[in-house]
C-alpha cells in the first residue's frame, strides 16, 4: 500500500512537469490547428540552453528560467514568421510534415553544437530527498513540480486576464468571429506560437534537472506530449493537465509493476487507443463537420 | 482561311507545348530510364550499384505509399515500418529454413505487410487528418518497440543475420537488382491500373471530400482497407529483398522513423498522385542520402538534410516536381486563350430516358420516403425535433422553412451523413436510419449539396464516373476512363447539357455549372429518390429554368424528388406537395395553393406580405385578403 501511494505521488509530481510541457502544445493547436511536432525538439533546445548557462556561468537552472523563457519566445516568433505562417490554412498534413521537418533539423543542429551524448545538470538538490512520514519525495522533482504549477498558473492568468489572452481565446474558439471584432488573427497566431514555445523556457529547465537528455530524446518527448494532449483532447488546456497527470501516474505504475522498459510504450499505446476509440479525448469537444458549409 | 489567323508568335509555342509531342517525349524518357535502370549493374562502381539498389527499394515503397497518400490523401509516416515488417518476415523465415533461398519468402513477406497495413487502414475509420498522421508515427515506434521486446521471435535489439547470397560471385548484385526492378515494374503497373478503375476514382473522391464520397455510394472504409493493403504488398516484398541484401535486420535500422520520412519525401518531391513522381523522387533522395552518409558520416548531416528538404518542399514546392512541370506547360499552352467556363450552355438534350424507366404509381401513391419522429441535437440546440413527413412515390416534394429551421439537417439525416438521436427513416418501407451513407446510396437515395461539393481536382467526366451503384469487386475493377461506365457518364452529361466540359477540371466551372454536374453525378446512382439542397440557389434565371426542366423531365421518367428551396415561385411552380418546417418540426403540409394560405406558414416563414409581393412579381399567384396595402 505504501509503495503504491509512493508511486502515485511520484506520478503526480512527474505529471505536473508533463502538464507544463504539454500546455504550450495544446495552446498552439487550439488557436491555429497546427500540431507542432517540433515541440519536443524545442523542449530539448531549452534544456540545452539551460545546460549551457549552468556549465558556463554556474547559473542554477531555476534562476535561468527567465532568460531561457525569453530566448524560447524569440525562437517561437522567428520559426513562426519563417515557416509556420506560410502553411496556415493549408492541409493539416502539410503543417504536420513541416513541423516534423523542423524537429529533424533542430535535432541535427543540436547534435552539431552539443554532441550526441547524454547531458544532465547537477545541482545540490539533485540527489536530495524530503521525507514525509513513510514517503520519500525527491527534492528536485518536488521543486520542479512546484515551479510547473506556478508557471501554468501564470499562463492561465495571462489567458484570462490580459487583452492578448482574450484575443487568443477568441481566435481559438472562432477565427472568423475574432476577425470581425477586430482581432488580427495572424498576429495572435504569431503571439500564441511564441507564448506556447516560451512555456518551454521553464519546461526545458525542468527536463535538464530531472532527466538526462540528448538531441535524439525529442522523439520520446514529443510522443509523450502528443499522448497527453490527445488523451486530454486536442486544444484543451484543462484536458492537457488531466492527461498529463494520467500519463505521469500511468508511466510510474508501468515502471513499478510491469517493467522498466514499458513506460516507453505507454504513450504510443495511449495515442493509438484514444484516437481510435474516442478521438475527441477526455475533455475536447467534437467539431461539427457536416455539410452546412 | 477561316477566322482571323493567330499571330505567328504563338506558333512555335503551340508546337513546343503540343500535348502529343510531350506524350512522346515522356514515353521516350521513360524508355531510356528503364533501359539504363535494368542494365545498371554493368556499371563498374560498386557504390553506385549499391545506391541504385537502395533507390529501387525506396522507389517501390514510395510507389506503394502513393496509393494512400497520393490517391486517397492519407499522409502516412509508417510506410518504412511495412518495409521493416517485410524485412523481418523474410529474415525470420530464412532463419527457420536454412538452405532455402530467402527470395522464396518475398511473397509471404508482402502478404504479412499487407495484412498489417490493412489493419492500420481500419483505424482511419475513426480518425482523419492530423490524428491519422500521429497514429502512423505512434504505429512505427510501437512496431519498433515490439521488435525490441519480442526477443523469441525477433532476437530483440541484437537483430537477425541472414545468410550470404548463395549464387556464384561473378553474378554480383544482378539477382538483387533484377528482382527489385521486377517489383518496381509491378508496383507501377498496379498504380497505373488502380488509377484507371472506378476503385481509383473512388480513392481520389475520398481524398477530395470523404463525406461527399459516402453519399455517392463509395464505401470509404473498404476502399481504404484495400488501398492500405495494396500499398504495403509490394513494399513488404521489397523489404524482404532489402533485408537479404543488407544481410542484417535490427529494430533501430528497420523501424527508424527516418526511413518513413525518406519515403514520404520521395512521394512529395516527385509529385503526389502521379505515376512516375514517387519513383523520380526516390532516385533523387537516395543518392543525396548516400552522399550525406559518406560526407557527414550520416547522423546529424542526414537529419539536417532530410528535415531541411521537408521544410523547403512544404514551403516552396508542395505539389512536387512532375505536377509543377505539368502546370507550367499547361500555363504556357493556354496563355492568351479563353477558358471554357464562360461559354454558353448547350441546349437540353432530347432525352431518351436517362434513368431506368420506372412505373409511375397510381395517384394516391404509397410514400417512397417516410420520416417519423426524427430528432437531432447539437449540444443543447435541437436542430430537428420530432419531425415527421412523407414523400409520395413519383412526386416532387418540397421542404421549405426559414433559415435554421433544420432543413439541411433533415437532409443530412436522410442521406446518412449524420445519424439521428431518435426517430425512423423508411425508404420504400425499409428502415434505413442506421445504415451508412453509401448503403443508402446503393438503395436509391442520391443527394446534392447546398454549396456544391464536386471533387475539384477531377475532371467533369471523372466526377460523373465516380459514384458506385452497388458494392462488388466487379464494380471496383470497372474502367473509369473508358468503356461502358464512361459512355454512361457522357450520356448523363449530355442530358444536363454539359458535354462540352467533360475534360474540364470540375473546380474551374462556374457555380451553376457545378450544380448541373452534381445532378448528373447523382443520376449515375440511378436513384429512386433525389434530394436537392437549394437547386436554384445562387444561379442565374436561365439556369434556374433549365434546372426546373431537368427535374420535371426526370420526374416524368419516374424519379421522385425532395427539394429544399427558398425561391418561392420556383417551388410553387414545380412542387406538389409541400412540407413546411419550422423549429425542427413540420408545421404544415399540402399543395402549393393550400400552403400559401396557411396562416401558420405565413406567420412562420412567408410573412403576411408574401402574397402581395408574389402577385406583383409573377402575376400567377391568386390574391388573398390580409395584405398590407
Amino acid at each position: 500500500m505504501i509503495s503504491l501511494i509512493q508511486t502515485l505521488i511520484l506520478g503526480v509530481l512527474v505529471g505536473a512537469v508533463y502538464a507544463l510541457l504539454a500546455s504550450g502544445l495544446t495552446l498552439i493547436f487550439g488557436v491555429m490547428r497546427v500540431i507542432n511536432l517540433a515541440h519536443g525538439a524545442f523542449a530539448i533546445l531549452a534544456a540545452f540552453l539551460t545546460y549551457t548557462l549552468w556549465s558556463w556561468l554556474g547559473l542554477d537552472p531555476l534562476l535561468s528560467i527567465p532568460i531561457v523563457t525569453v530566448a524560447m519566445f524569440a525562437v517561437g516568433w522567428v520559426v513562426y514568421q519563417l515557416a509556420i505562417r506560410h502553411v496556415r490554412g493549408r492541409h493539416v498534413s502539410m503543417t504536420v510534415l513541416l513541423t516534423f521537418g523542423i524537429s529533424l533539423v533542430l535535432e541535427g543542429v543540436m547534435g552539431f553544437v552539443w554532441g550526441n551524448t547524454s547531458h544532465s545538470v547537477r545541482t545540490d538538490y539533485t540527489d536530495a530527498s524530503v521525507q514525509l512520514g513513510p514517503f520519500f519525495l525527491p527534492e528536485a522533482q518536488l521543486i520542479v513540480a512546484i515551479v510547473a504549477v506556478v508557471v501554468i498558473g501564470l499562463l492561465y492568468l495571462v489567458l484570462q486576464r490580459t487583452w492578448a489572452g482574450r484575443a487568443i481565446r477568441a481566435a481559438s474558439s472562432n477565427e472568423s468571429g475574432a476577425l470581425l471584432v477586430g482581432v488580427s488573427v495572424s498576429s495572435v497566431a504569431a503571439l500564441t506560437f511564441a507564448i506556447g514555445t516560451a512555456t518551454l523556457g521553464a519546461g526545458g529547465a525542468m527536463i535538464s534537472v530531472i532527466y538526462p537528455f540528448l538531441p535524439g530524446s525529442h522523439d520520446q518527448w514529443i510522443a509523450r506530449l502528443l499522448a497527453i494532449v490527445v488523451l486530454g483532447g486536442l486544444g484543451s488546456l484543462p484536458g492537457a493537465i488531466v492527461g498529463a497527470l494520467v500519463i505521469g501516474v500511468g508511466e510510474m505504475l508501468a515502471t513499478s509493476y510491469i517493467g522498466a522498459s514499458w513506460p516507453v510504450a505507454v504513450p504510443f499505446l495511449v495515442i493509438f487507443v484514444v484516437l481510435v476509440l474516442r478521438p475527441q479525448g477526455l475533455m475536447g469537444t467534437r467539431l461539427r463537420e457536416d455539410a452546412v458549409a | 482561311m477561316s477566322g482571323p489567323a493567330p499571330a505567328a508568335a504563338p506558333d512555335w509555342r503551340g508546337r513546343l507545348t503540343d500535348p502529343v509531342l510531350w506524350r512522346w517525349i515522356t514515353r521516350a524518357l521513360v524508355l531510356v530510364a528503364a533501359v539504363v535502370l535494368v542494365l545498371f549493374p554493368l556499371s563498374p562502381s560498386i557504390s553506385a550499384q549499391n545506391t541504385v539498389i537502395l533507390a529501387l527499394v525506396f522507389a517501390i515503397s514510395a510507389s506503394g505509399l502513393n496509393i494512400i497518400t497520393g490517391y486517397a490523401g492519407y499522409l502516412s509516416l509508417s510506410q518504412g515500418a511495412f518495409l521493416g515488417i517485410g524485412a523481418y518476415t523474410g529474415a525470420i523465415l530464412a532463419r527457420a529454413n536454412p538452405g532455402v533461398s530467402p527470395f522464396v519468402w518475398a511473397p509471404v513477406a508482402g502478404v504479412v505487410a499487407a495484412v498489417v497495413a490493412a489493419l492500420l487502414g481500419l483505424v482511419t475509420y475513426r480518425s482523419r487528418g492530423p490524428s491519422f498522421v500521429i497514429i502512423t508515427i505512434a504505429f512505427t515506434l510501437l512496431v519498433q518497440f515490439v521488435a525490441r521486446q519480442w526477443t523469441g521471435l525477433t532476437n530483440g535489439s541484437s537483430g537477425i543475420t541472414l545468410p550470404l547470397p548463395d549464387w556464384p560471385r561473378e553474378w554480383g548484385n544482378w539477382p538483387f537488382h533484377l528482382v527489385l526492378v521486377a517489383l518496381l515494374a509491378l508496383s507501377l503497373l498496379l498504380s497505373w491500373w488502380i488509377r484507371r478503375t472506378k476503385f481509383g476514382t473512388g480513392l481520389i473522391a475520398i481524398r477530395e471530400d470523404e463525406g461527399k464520397a459516402g453519399t455517392i455510394g463509395i464505401n470509404a472504409p473498404v476502399y481504404k482497407l484495400l488501398a492500405f493493403g495494396l500499398s504495403a504488398l509490394l513494399t513488404g516484398m521489397a523489404g524482404s529483398v532489402y533485408g537479404y541484401y543488407l544481410t542484417f535486420v535490427d529494430p533501430s535500422g528497420m523501424f527508424a522513423i527516418l526511413l518513413s520520412v525518406q519515403i514520404v519525401l520521395s512521394v512529395i518531391l516527385g509529385g503526389r498522385g502521379t505515376l512516375f513522381g514517387p519513383v523520380l523522387g526516390a532516385f533523387i533522395i537516395q543518392p543525396l542520402n548516400s552522399w550525406a552518409n559518406t560526407i557527414g558520416g550520416g547522423g546529424n548531416v542526414r537529419l539536417v538534410l532530410f528535415g531541411g528538404l521537408l521544410v523547403l518542399l512544404v514551403l516552396l514546392l508542395p505539389s512536387g516536381i512532375l505536377p509543377s512541370l505539368q502546370a507550367l506547360l499547361e500555363r504556357i499552352r493556354t496563355r492568351g486563350t479563353v477558358g471554357l467556363s464562360g461559354a454558353r450552355l448547350g441546349a437540353v438534350g432530347e432525352s431518351p430516358a436517362v434513368t431506368t424507366p420506372r412505373e409511375r404509381p397510381a395517384v394516391a401513391a404509397a410514400p417512397l420516403l417516410e420520416v417519423r419522429g426524427l430528432a437531432k441535437s447539437f449540444g443543447g440546440n435541437r436542430a430537428v425535433d420530432d419531425c415527421s413527413f412523407t414523400v409520395p412515390e413519383g412526386s416532387i416534394t418540397a421542404l421549405i422553412g426559414p433559415n435554421g429551421s433544420g432543413k439541411t439537417t433533415v437532409f443530412n439525416l436522410v442521406s446518412g451523413t449524420m445519424t439521428p438521436d431518435r426517430g425512423e427513416i423508411l425508404l420504400g418501407g425499409e428502415a434505413i436510419e442506421r445504415l451508412s451513407p453509401w448503403s443508402r446510396a446503393h438503395r436509391g437515395i442520391g443527394r446534392t449539396f447546398q454549396i456544391t461539393r464536386l471533387f475539384k481536382e477531377m475532371t467533369v467526366l471523372e466526377n460523373v464516373v465516380a459514384p458506385l451503384r452497388d458494392f462488388s469487386p466487379g464494380q471496383l475493377g470497372l474502367g473509369a476512363v473508358s468503356g461502358a461506365e464512361a459512355r454512361r457518364a457522357e450520356e448523363l452529361l449530355a442530358f444536363v447539357g454539359m458535354s462540352a466540359y467533360r475534360d474540364a477540371r470540375a473546380g474551374s466551372l462556374s457555380y451553376g455549372q457545378q450544380k448541373l454536374v452534381e445532378l448528373a453525378q447523382v443520376l449515375v446512382l440511378e436513384p429512386r429518390l433525389i434530394l436537392l439542397d437549394e437547386p436554384a440557389g445562387g444561379i442565374n434565371p436561365t439556369l434556374i429554368e433549365r434546372m426546373g426542366e431537368l427535374i420535371r423531365e426526370l420526374n416524368r421518367q419516374g424519379t421522385t424528388f425532395l427539394l429544399v428551396e427558398h425561391n418561392m415561385p420556383f417551388v410553387l411552380g414545380l412542387c406538389d406537395p409541400i412540407r413546411v418546417l419550422a423549429r425542427g418540426a413540420v408545421i404544415a403540409e399540402g399543395g402549393p395553393e393550400q400552403i400559401q394560405h396557411d396562416p401558420l406558414v405565413l406567420d412562420a416563414y412567408l410573412g403576411d406580405d408574401f402574397l402581395l409581393e408574389g402577385e406583383s412579381k409573377t402575376g400567377a399567384v391568386p390574391t388573398v385578403k390580409g395584405g398590407r396595402a
